[in-house]
């Protein structure tokens, strides 16, 4: 089964728009970080279900209006190991 | 001049430019796989005592759980001589902290073994797990 990612409820953090980037404190860990697209709306996805690869890449896809997934899965893998060295993301 | 290229943004030949280019756009507002999209700030000043002492770090990280740590800190096979095998649950910033300055050992664990849970921690590359509890632990506190 492939591996699946969880982040804390919206509630946990706060999150501004600056400049088409997402600053975001996350009260767990009272660490402020800066976010790129589509790290934002990965932290999204995964705050509302648990999530494999290819599920938040349909998320995304669907987001973006994109039809191409397996290019996004292979973006996204990457965004999930900094999400989840930043504390924002943990596996389950 | 003509350009060419990987990043050339003219409809390919039989697709017409409506449906190539936004295409193509909304893939490059996605980012490119290797390019960073998660730049950790600072730490709240506020909450950093205590957040940052019970942040934890896996060792080894969850994507090489199945590999054991040298002496030096480097991921081996498992079962390799002289290597130790993964911490049995992660290692909490306060109890790295009282290893780096006064040399305490990791619960349930000889000083040696505990120097290279300590080695492995000191190695961690920005993107690893456990990587920004580690590098808390470095920030001067304001």
């Amino acid at each position: 089964m492939p591996r699946r990612y969880r982040a804390d409820p919206r509630s946990e953090r706060i999150s501004v728009e600056m400049e088409g980037m997402a600053v975001i404190y996350h009260r767990p860990s009272g660490i402020t970080h800066l976010l790129a697209a589509p790290a934002p709306e990965i932290l999204d996805a995964l705050s509302d279900q648990a999530l494999d690869v290819d599920g938040i890449a349909a998320c995304l896809a669907a987001e973006f209006e994109i039809a191409a997934e397996d290019e996004i899965a292979a973006v996204v893998a990457d965004r999930l190991i900094e999400l989840e060295g930043a504390g924002l993301v943990a596996r389950i | 001049m003509a350009h060419e290229g990987p990043m050339n943004e003219e409809p390919r030949e039989g697709h017409p430019a409506a449906e190539v280019a936004p295409t193509r756009r909304r893939l490059l507002m996605l980012g490119a796989v290797g390019a960073s999209a998660v730049v950790t700030i600072r730490p709240a000043l506020a909450s950093t005592a205590g957040s940052i002492l019970n942040c934890e770090i896996p060792v080894p990280d969850p994507g090489h759980s199945g590999n054991w740590i040298d002496a030096d800190g480097k991921l081996v096979a498992p079962n390799t001589p002289g290597a130790y095998p993964p911490a049995l649950r992660p290692l909490t910033g306060e109890q790295v902290k009282s290893n780096l300055r006064y040399g305490r050992s990791y619960p349930g664990t000889s000083y040696d073994q505990s120097r290279a849970y300590t080695n492995y921690i000191r190695r961690l590359q920005q993107g690893t797990s456990g990587f920004t509890c580690y590098a808390s632990l470095q920030m001067p506190r304001g």
